[in-house]
């Protein structure tokens, strides 16, 4: 799949300080993080920690509160100018967000639109490609996603799985040098959840850098570069997936996972 | 995926035979209907204050096929300019912008408040407040005494009478009052449509105005059509208002025949008429617009879904 090229060899993202409140409620309190080009980051943490919150500050769905954002060397969102940090005008923050792909948890398909007009209208409307060029390059992106056949339907008549390869393929359209996952899996039925997860896999070996909000431990064990453990607001433990997801440092990372990892009881 | 679908359809079993649930209630009902509505029947025919005959002849006299004329050309010109500012209202009433967001809120206030008919005499009477409308410097009079000078900041000018004749009068009016209720039901559908559908539009780097055209005004749609059939088909019946300005539509027309000829009750036979005619071909056309609409959506799937025969198909 097409990967942009990201413009300098630093981090992909780099977070410092990101704090963020709605009202009184404080919910990201000081998030440090840094992802590096090409690698998948992972993020895991209980309801309620941010998460969600953090991933939509890395493409300003969200306006951070305090501290500073980069993605590949850019400030999200502002513009620093000596001491001063100005306001990107909305066309700017729209050029940066056309970088950075996003997928989420309940989809967001148009409905309104085929699968394959769901790909072709941020090329079209956005990059200004020509209908012929989307279209092409859309067939393909379906067709990577394996969904060759169902081009021309609508949302309501794909699966939840199928709709969410038609996200992914909807977001890498715009030839995202960077994607966020918001729970990709959650909303699906447990046997439609390993067909995104390997359309993400495939993703992933071909090199995009990826941060995936998750509670599917296998795909950050096996998948994930790195590993971050969220709760409360802030970064609380990050490291490979193998020394965190087996050998936590802290305490609340260690309940955390044994709630997750162990089977609970399933109602009768 | 076809493959299945056929098996399962020559295979299917012997169709269920069973004895359907009987509902005498609804021979009742029928029946009962039925005499009523012979009765109505006799009476309609029977009354002379019907006057078939006449109300025939005179439901398509001139006068009446020019005032349903300009009742459809009212309807459609105050119901286009109604919609296109309605649309602008609801755009400006959730703008991020107060002072836009507050003279949205104020214009529908007002508008709402006033009722149709007060409007519309207000209107017709403009000629009262200005004899003409001139266009050019504002408050030129006020520099030229400051100044003291002698400016003339007129450019152009029209006398009130030829600008606001009895039908623009009347069209401004019924415009200017539907764009407030128009405002309210943009608005609603374009609440109906999911932050999630913005989030995602924002996510690829749409601005908010390719959003507004592409995602949420097609979705809210849905939404919009069936109240705006209803606004446009209380607007047909409103046009009757405008006998007051006046300016010649068919109400107007038939109750003039009416008048002069002292039978009242066939012409207002003939109004119901000509409404319900009016109003059904609108029917119609709705009908077509809110099918073009609902493309994706759950009830149009489940539609395609009965075309293609039954619950097999997928
Ligand atoms: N738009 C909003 N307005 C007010 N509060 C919000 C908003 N969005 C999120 N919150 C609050 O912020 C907190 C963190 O929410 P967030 O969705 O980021 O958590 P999360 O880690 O993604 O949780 P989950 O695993 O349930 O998705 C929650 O307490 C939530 O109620
Ligand atoms: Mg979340």
């Amino acid at each position: 799949m097409d990967v942009g090229i990201p413009s300098t060899a630093g981090p992909m993202v780099k977070a410092e300080g990101v704090h963020k409140r709605f009202g009184r409620h404080e919910v990201l309190k000081g998030v440090n993080l840094e992802v590096a080009t090409g690698e998948v980051c992972c993020v895991i943490g209980p309801s309620g920690s941010g998460k969600s919150t953090f991933l939509r500050c890395i493409n300003h769905l969200e306006k951070i509160d305090n501290g500073r954002l980069w993605v590949d060397g850019q400030l999200v969102g502002y513009v620093q100018r000596g001491e001063k940090l100005y306001e990107r005008k909305p066309r700017d923050v729209a050029a940066q967000r056309r970088e950075i792909g996003m997928v989420f948890q309940q989809f967001n398909l148009f409905p309104h639109m085929t699968a394959l007009e769901n790909v072709m209208e941020a090329p079209v409307r956005v990059r200004r490609e020509t209908r012929a060029t989307a279209r092409e390059h859309g067939v393909r992106l379906l067709d990577r996603v394996g969904l060759a056949s169902h081009l021309d339907k609508y949302p309501t008549q794909l699966s939840g799985g199928q709709q969410q390869r038609v996200a992914i393929a909807r977001a890498l359209a715009m030839r995202p040098k960077l994607m966020l996952f918001d729970e990709p899996t959650s909303a699906l039925d447990p046997e439609l959840v390993g067909e995104v997860l390997d359309v993400m896999r495939q993703l992933a070996l071909d090199g995009m850098t990826m941060v995936v909000v998750t509670h599917e431990m296998g795909f950050a064990r096996d998948v994930g570069d790195t590993v971050v453990f969220m709760d409360d607001g802030a970064v609380i433990e990050s490291g490979n997936p193998q020394d965190v997801l087996a050998n936590p440092r802290h305490e609340r990372t260690r309940a955390f996972l044994q709630r997750v990892l162990s089977p609970t009881p399933k109602p009768s | 995926m076809s493959d299945i679908v056929n098996t399962t359809t020559t295979e299917r079993p012997d169709a269920l035979r069973a004895v359907p649930v009987r509902h005498p209630g609804r021979w009742v009902a029928t029946a009962v209907i039925l005499v009523l509505v012979a009765m109505f029947a006799h009476m309609v025919l029977t009354n002379d204050a019907f006057q078939w005959g006449f109300m025939a002849k005179n439901a398509f006299a001139g006068p009446v096929l020019e005032g349903a004329r300009n009742t459809v050309l009212l309807t459609v010109v105050s119901m286009a300019i109604g919609i296109a500012m309605g649309v602008i209202l609801a755009i400006m009433r959730s703008s991020t912008n107060p002072i836009l967001a507050s003279i949205a809120w104020v214009y529908i206030w007002f508008f709402r408040a006033v009722p149709r008919v007060v409007l519309l005499v207000l209107f017709g009477n403009l000629g009262i407040l200005y004899a003409r409308f001139e266009i050019g410097i504002p408050f030129d009079w006020l520099i030229a005494d400051l100044l003291n000078i002698d400016l003339s900041g007129r450019f152009f000018g029209f006398d009130a009478r030829t600008l606001i004749s009895g039908f623009v009068a009347a069209t401004l009016g019924l415009a200017l009052s539907e764009a407030a209720y128009m405002a309210e039901i943009v608005r609603a559908g374009m609440q109906s449509i999911p932050q999630g559908q913005v989030d995602a539009a924002e996510s690829l780097g749409m601005s908010r105005s390719l959003t507004l055209r592409r995602i949420i005004l097609p979705q809210a749609m849905r939404v919009i059509i069936p109240p705006t059939g209803n606004e446009t088909i209380a607007m047909i019946k409103d046009t009757a208002l405008v006998a007051y300005v006046p300016a010649y539509e068919l109400w107007f027309q038939l109750q003039g025949i009416g008048s002069r000829t002292f039978q009242v009750f066939p012409m207002l036979v003939a109004a119901c008429l000509w409404y319900l005619a009016l109003t059904s071909v609108l029917m119609v056309v709705q009908h077509f617009i809110e099918r073009h609409f609902t493309k994706g959506s759950r009830t149009d799937s489940a539609r395609l879904r009965l075309a293609r025969g039954g619950a097999g198909g997928a």
